[in-house]
């Protein structure tokens, strides 16, 4: 008897229908997506011995207190520490997830750190008179960036350069009866989370902002004005321009105005914020005394603003974008380039911000990986001193800007971080805030030794009160010119700064969700007469670049409103004017 | 010749059945024995031992999950009784100090963080309504391990897991006591 062929492919098709029914084909499915969800390089975390490690978060300068569990050396879970005089123990979504950032999927790790270095040399070597070096550093007042100014000091024609932004001042949340805000996102990611929200139960918050922003939607008022007319408000509000005037550039009524001008003069103090001016009324902004630091260190550098360095007089540039700080656009830097060949470092994280202009991009630890102490926060009355100790060790090949620097420019560093730490502890003022015990001590009872360790182990130097000084009385705060009309660019730009980096969990959930306005999307008036998820170009005189668009309600029409990535901001200015057109 | 083709189909459809019934869950499944053959009953029963003396939590809340040899040997440093299973882990793993390599029956992957103080403190669940009868078995299974996923046997719903610990039971479970949670509450 012969089996035909017939008979085997019957023989086929019943294996065939049989399998479905038994629990093979779908537990292989199963397995295999269990299988994905644990492939080698998804970050997992190791076995070993659960610890708790405290460490100071730099993601910003709020440098909010870290509470880290690890299994073994892997941070797995990161919560504030309660009972913090400054924190009290909050951590923003950021800060929860931090321990994410070592993981980013857009992460530089590697970069021809030795091809940089002979090309700045070759750089200070061929500069010429009237040119010169200069490193830029986002987030100044950092130990780093006292390295910075140093070498720049041990270069004849070395320039150090900050964004805006004076660490000498600070505001005192807690003397505040009224706080008026001009768009500045105070309930959201401005100071310090938990000093902010320990503070916002004694003061009212009068939010003037052209788009419904999360600060905005929370504030006790909302004053809706024209984008770009802060300044008109500001200065009607401190008496030096009529109201009528004020009215008519903001839009809103004089009554209104007349209104804000009562509650202003009596529910004192007041304090008035506007993205980088403060003025106050009563003792609400304070002048704040700088950590100490070695004596010889006071031989660096000044501060010197981009704007005041000579257009086309910059031969090499070095620019620290490591820690977090305001961004400068592009085109206000390139314009002080020297047009031939210069020479520009970016140690960055990412290739997303300055290092696009770069000739050389070096790579450096993120957020926990490396040490580096955190700048006193803009709310923080007294000055402080906290290090954000690693958690984690970083990849081979990470370069340490400071570190390079000094090198380029000669100078010899040694523990630099440990020099300050001697430094604050030699002036005995202040307290030592240890954050397993939770408890203070005064600095002067405590050895340098046992200090280091302390900041080492996650603790917080709290310097001791000083007279505190008010710096103004109330005045014009607004910062922003209004937009010139233009027929061809319709709309007014507002920036929505947020902060980056996130990790890339959270970063996927709200870009996704679009609870954050996404690096590359713009936010427009559901009548702009595009679809919301619509892909267009947004343009102004600067340029223009591809962007996603999202419908806001929370936007007025003839407005857009674009996100904090370095792409746009180098497409903005200040009274800039955009258009965005479907492609 | 038709019924010679329906006893082929037949054919291939009993085989497949019995395939994928009896041999696919044997052979999908690597079993390996536990180091030291464990009665949970007799320490539950004659030494009075209560899931908590072992299966402790630390000090910090966090659940301390398999004893470790220092908790064992505090009773068995000398035998305390005659059977070959209690010499046998004094000689091999007390006296030379070594730890033995238990695997967790209901150890979870890399990817998940179970809490047992927010299921066990703060619900009041009881050890049994997830481990089922393990804290009364007299003898320990081999640990049987899924050879593609790599998760335990009772991740399933089992005799010994009666609800089952995927991902989808959790939320099942969470769903019908009314709690919602989101994805980082467990995926750290």
């Amino acid at each position: 008897m012969n089996t035909t062929r017939r008979e085997v492919l019957m023989f086929a098709g019943g294996s065939a229908v049989g399998v479905l029914f038994t629990p093979a084909p779908w537990r292989l499915i199963t397995d295999s997506a269990l299988w994905s969800e644990n492939w080698p390089g998804i970050p997992a975390p190791g076995h070993g011995e659960i610890r708790t490690r405290y460490t100071n978060c730099s993601l910003c300068t709020a440098g909010c207190a870290v509470r880290a569990r690890c299994v073994g050396d892997q941070p797995v879970q990161l919560s504030g520490v309660s009972g913090h005089p400054l924190t009290h123990g909050a951590l923003c979504p950021f800060g929860l997830a931090g321990h994410h950032l070592p993981y980013l999927p857009s992460r530089v790790k590697q970069g021809p750190a030795k091809e940089a270095a002979d090309a700045v040399a070759n750089g200070i070597a061929k500069c010429g008179a009237g040119e010169c070096v200069a490193t830029l550093d986002l987030q100044p007042a950092r130990t780093a960036s006292w390295t910075y100014r140093r070498a720049m000091a041990a270069l004849k024609n070395g320039r150090y350069v900050a964004p805006s932004g004076d660490s000498s001042v600070a505001v005192d949340l807690s003397q505040a009866r009224t706080v008026l805000s001009f768009g500045v996102p105070v309930l959201d990611g401005w100071g310090t989370p938990g000093n902010v929200n320990t503070a916002r139960g004694g003061f009212r918050l009068i939010q003037i902002e052209a788009v419904e922003s999360r600060t905005a939607t929370m504030a006790d008022q909302w004053l809706r004005i024209r984008p770009g007319s802060e300044d008109a408000l500001a200065q009607a509000l401190a008496g030096t321009a009529p109201i009528a005037t004020a009215a008519d550039a903001t839009g809103l009524a004089t009554s209104e105005i007349v209104a804000l001008i009562a509650q202003l003069e009596h529910d004192g103090p007041t304090l008035v914020l506007g993205s980088s001016r403060l003025a106050s009324s009563g003792r609400t902004v304070i002048a704040r005394r700088e950590a100490p630091v070695p004596a010889e260190w006071q031989k660096a550098a000044p501060v010197t603003a981009l704007a005041s360095l000579p257009d086309r007089s910059v031969r090499v540039l070095l620019i620290d974008e490591s820690a977090q700080g305001e961004y400068l656009p592009w085109h206000t830097i390139e314009k002080k380039l020297v047009s031939d060949n210069p020479v520009i470092v970016a140690f960055a994280w990412s290739r997303e911000g300055y290092a696009r202009h770069a000739n050389f991009v070096l790579p450096v630890g993120v957020y926990p990986e490396v040490a580096g102490d955190i700048p006193s926060a803009i709310d923080s009355v007294a000055a402080t001193f906290r290090i954000a100790a690693p958690l984690v060790s970083p990849p081979a090949d990470m370069v340490k800007p400071e570190q390079f620097v000094a090198a380029a420019a000669g100078l010899a560093t040694g523990d630099t971080l440990r020099e300050r730490a001697d430094a604050i502890h030699k002036a005995a003022r202040g307290s030592l805030f240890t954050y397993a015990d939770a408890k203070s001590q005064a600095l002067k009872d405590v050895t340098a030794d046992a200090f280091w360790k302390a900041l080492n182990a996650g603790a917080c130097w709290i310097d001791a009160p000083d007279d505190k000084a008010p710096v103004a009385q109330l005045a014009a705060a607004g910062t922003e010119s209004r937009p010139a009309e233009q027929a061809d660019l319709p709309l007014a730009v507002v920036v929505s700064r947020e902060l980056t980096p996130g990790s890339p969990i959270l970063s996927k959930l709200y870009q996704e969700s679009n609870l954050r306005l996404a690096p590359n999307r713009v936010a427009l008036n559901p009548a702009c007469g595009l679809e919301d998820g619509a892909q267009a170009v947004f343009e102004t005189l600067l340029g223009k670049c591809h962007v996603g668009v999202t419908l806001d309600a929370g936007v007025p029409a003839g407005v857009v409103q674009v996100s904090g990535s370095p792409a746009v901001l180098d497409l903005c200015a200040a009274g800039v004017r955009a258009k965005v057109v479907r492609v | 010749m038709t019924l010679r083709r329906s006893i082929s189909f037949l054919a291939g459809l009993a085989m497949a059945l019995g395939a994928g019934w009896v041999a696919f869950p044997r052979v999908i499944y690597r079993s390996r024995p536990q180091p030291v053959n464990f009665s949970h009953k007799i320490h539950a029963e004659k030494a009075g031992a209560k899931c908590e003396d072992c299966h402790s939590f630390r000090d910090d809340g966090t659940f301390a999950g398999i004893p470790t040899l220092d908790k064992c040997a505090g009773c068995h440093a000398a035998p305390m009784g005659t059977t070959a299973a209690e010499k046998s882990f004094i000689d091999e793993y007390v006296t030379p100090n070594r730890e033995p390599q238990w695997s967790a029956y209901a150890g979870q992957p890399e990817n998940v963080s179970f809490s047992h103080a927010a299921h066990v403190k703060r619900a009041q669940m009881t050890c049994e309504s997830c481990h089922g009868n393990t804290g009364s078995s007299d003898t320990l299974r081999p640990y049987q391990v899924d050879r593609i996923s790599g998760y335990s046997h009772d991740i399933w719903k089992t005799p010994n897991m009666p609800h089952g610990m995927k991902m989808a039971d959790c939320v099942a479970c969470h769903r019908q006591k009314g709690l919602e949670h989101s994805c980082l509450d467990c995926h750290k």
